[in-house]
């Protein structure tokens, strides 16, 4: 290729643009097929080390979450008085607590309800926002002020107050039902994000071409929605809500270390973490592994959010 | 801009009835009888009729609810159930060192923020910027409390107990009590890690933010300008890019005032600091709900008021806002 037909970057173009290897800039690509931006997105994901460790970190939390009972070594619940405040040693490996429970169980029973309510909250928020989103944003006029200023009641809220408020009407318990009722709060305020998110992305696409070509040729409303304005909105959305996850297991655990999130029994990282805190001074191991916890599974999520960001959407870098 | 103002500040109120609403309902929606909260169990008829009469509890719910907000407006806002004082007073008296702490934590956060983002944006791809966007990825993952137990770790158990773990004293004239310790260097001990730990997590998204929109600006056509006249790298990166990037960094920092609300109701319970977060927990306990009821109105109208002030300061940054 002679060289004045290089694409050369723009006086004030990034770095990065820059950088792009000569041969890497005809555009578009000389494939014989066009690669979805699915199968571009994933392969961005696999050059960049960050974010693989990211999915790693996730993928190693999904298959501890699933295979608890068998990882753990022993019931996460039961007490054993006669060892207490064991320091960690070969037989428990992160000690016991005050109840002589062992530590290394109840950190890895933990993993359920952090990544179950993570990832079940965000989904709830996302099945309820993105459809008040995609109204709002499509049909505009008054639909659009009664679903956004309902959205505005909840952010009125810090997010964190709305979450203690709405669990002090749901009032905590423990097991599924309790978990479901974390779930549930933090579902309610994470709302907004989606809905005015999806509407933003909608009112810029809903003026495209495509989308008046349908209109002339009389699609319904529900398809248009659906098979057009949802697709090319969708990149945001995923970026948002793995991040939007990350988010969550904090605001978990935080619901937990204030003693409103999951009661105990059910193992919870936050509760445990807030129980020894009390211990600290003689015993610090035993706040230090569900911090820890914590902090490796909001890790997780944040570089691989991170990852994806950069995968599906350069410009938002 | 004066126009402006006025309406940014009118629109507080529609916004604060919104929160009285979602409180209201809250406190309508507690479990048990308001009356047995008033009377105790054992109570007769005639006389839990009188106080449904004097709570205004035998009209409908709307009536109720203007009744209710009218008490508020003059300052009425209950009794405490198990000490009786007046919740307003205790709520007040409280404020000051749940303020103080936020303004000391964005006070850190800014510290570490400015300067690792400057460099960062600056020194792009150098060990410097990874360094800087590593500590921040760390940093945006830890939750407050975690940091929080880590410096009780090394700071009060670790080094000898070299800042305290837990209680208060109060700054020089904010004492709340007749006898209560107050002090300047003791008040800087004991708010120290506080501040650090909830300020620590806001200086990393700052930092990540800030860097982002640094580096945008500084390759902008007016940046290059200012340097070709030859100004020095001083005022091209404090005066051109800095406040220019600070625009957008402002608005998410908006967003994440509510995090940081959330944030000190937590560091306060494990510091043991008597503001309004611990309050508002040990509230929740003890089932008082008249406290639980002004602890959620006073930190959601902080939280409105904290929104205005940084709208203000976009305005500062911004002046084009003002004709939007």
């Amino acid at each position: 290729m002679p060289e004045d037909l290089k694409p050369r970057p723009i006086s004030g173009g990034s770095v990065r643009e820059a950088d792009i290897p000569a041969d890497a800039g005809v555009w578009p690509a000389p494939r014989a097929r066009s690669e979805s931006p699915l199968v571009q997105g994933v392969r961005r994901i696999r050059r960049s080390t960050t974010a693989l460790i990211g999915v790693a970190i996730v993928a190693l939390l999904i298959v501890v979450a699933l295979f608890a009972d068998v990882l753990a070594p022993r019931s996460p619940i039961t007490s054993d008085q006669t060892r207490t405040f064991a320091p960690p040693s070969w037989d428990y490996p992160l000690g016991t607590d005050q109840l002589g429970r062992d530590m290394l169980s109840r950190v890895i029973h933990g993993t359920r309800i952090s990544l179950l309510v993570g990832v079940s909250s965000v989904l709830l928020a996302l099945f309820v926002g993105v459809p008040f989103g995609m109204i709002a944003g499509f049909y505009g006029g008054r639909v659009d002020t009664v679903i956004m200023r309902l959205m505005d009641v909840i952010l009125a809220f810090p997010i964190y107050l709305l979450a203690i408020i709405l669990m002090i009407i749901f009032t905590p318990t423990a097991g599924l039902i309790g978990t479901m009722k974390v779930t549930g709060a933090i579902a309610i305020v994470r709302i907004p994000i989606y809905a005015r998110l999806v509407r933003g992305s909608v009112l810029s696409i809903k003026e495209k071409e495509y989308v008046e070509a349908c209109r002339a040729l009389g699609v319904r409303d529900g398809w248009i929605l659906f098979r057009h304005v949802l697709p090319n909105c969708l990149a945001p959305i995923i970026v948002t809500t793995t991040l939007g996850i990350a988010t969550s297991i904090i605001v978990e655990a935080t619901l937990s270390f204030l003693g409103l999130g999951t009661q105990p029994p059910t193992p919870s990282w936050g509760w445990d973490l807030k129980a020894n805190v009390a211990f600290i001074q003689a015993n610090a191991w035993l706040s230090l592994f569900p911090g820890i916890a914590i902090f490796v599974t909001v890790l997780g999520f944040n570089l691989f959010g991170d990852g994806l960001r950069d995968a599906l959407d350069p410009r938002l870098k | 801009m004066r126009v402006y103002l006025l309406k940014r500040l009118l629109q507080v109120i529609p916004t604060i009835i919104m929160i009285t609403l979602v409180v209201f309902v809250m406190m309508q929606s507690i479990p048990g009888d308001p009356v047995v909260a008033v009377l105790g169990e054992g109570y007769t008829e005639e006389t839990a009729q009188k106080v449904r009469q004097e709570y205004g509890l035998d009209k409908p719910v709307l009536v109720q609810y203007f009744i209710w907000l009218g008490k508020l407006v003059q300052g009425d806002w209950g009794r405490s159930i198990l000490s009786g004082r007046p919740v307003l007073t205790d709520v007040l008296l409280r404020l000051p060192v749940t303020l103080e702490l936020i303004v000391l934590s964005m006070g850190v956060a800014l510290l570490i923020a400015l300067p690792a983002a400057i460099i960062g944006a600056l020194r792009q791809n150098t060990w410097a910027d990874y360094t800087a966007t590593t500590v921040a990825m760390i940093g945006v993952s830890i939750p407050e409390f975690f940091i929080g137990v880590l410096l009780l770790l090394l700071f009060s158990f670790g080094l000898g107990g070299l800042l305290p773990s837990s209680g208060w004293v109060y700054l020089p004239g904010t004492c709340p009590t007749i006898v209560c310790s107050a002090g300047l260097w003791g008040n800087a001990q004991h708010v120290l890690m506080p501040a650090i730990a909830l300020g620590v997590g806001r200086a990393a998204i700052l930092t990540r933010l800030l860097r982002a929109s640094m580096l945008e600006v500084i390759r902008t056509e007016y940046v290059t300008t200012a340097r070709a006249k030859g100004l020095s790298e001083r005022p091209v990166v404090f005066k051109h890019a800095l406040k220019n990037a600070l625009i957008p960094t402002v608005t998410v920092m908006g967003l994440q005032i509510g995090f940081l609300i959330g944030g000190a109701i937590v560091v306060e319970t494990l510091f043991a600091m008597p503001g309004l977060g611990t309050f508002g927990i040990d509230a929740i306990i003890a089932r008082d709900y008249q406290q639980v009821q002004g602890f959620a109105l006073i930190t959601a109208i902080a939280f409105v008021v904290m929104n205005l002030l940084v709208d203000f300061t976009y305005t500062f940054l911004d002046p084009r806002i003002r004709y939007a």
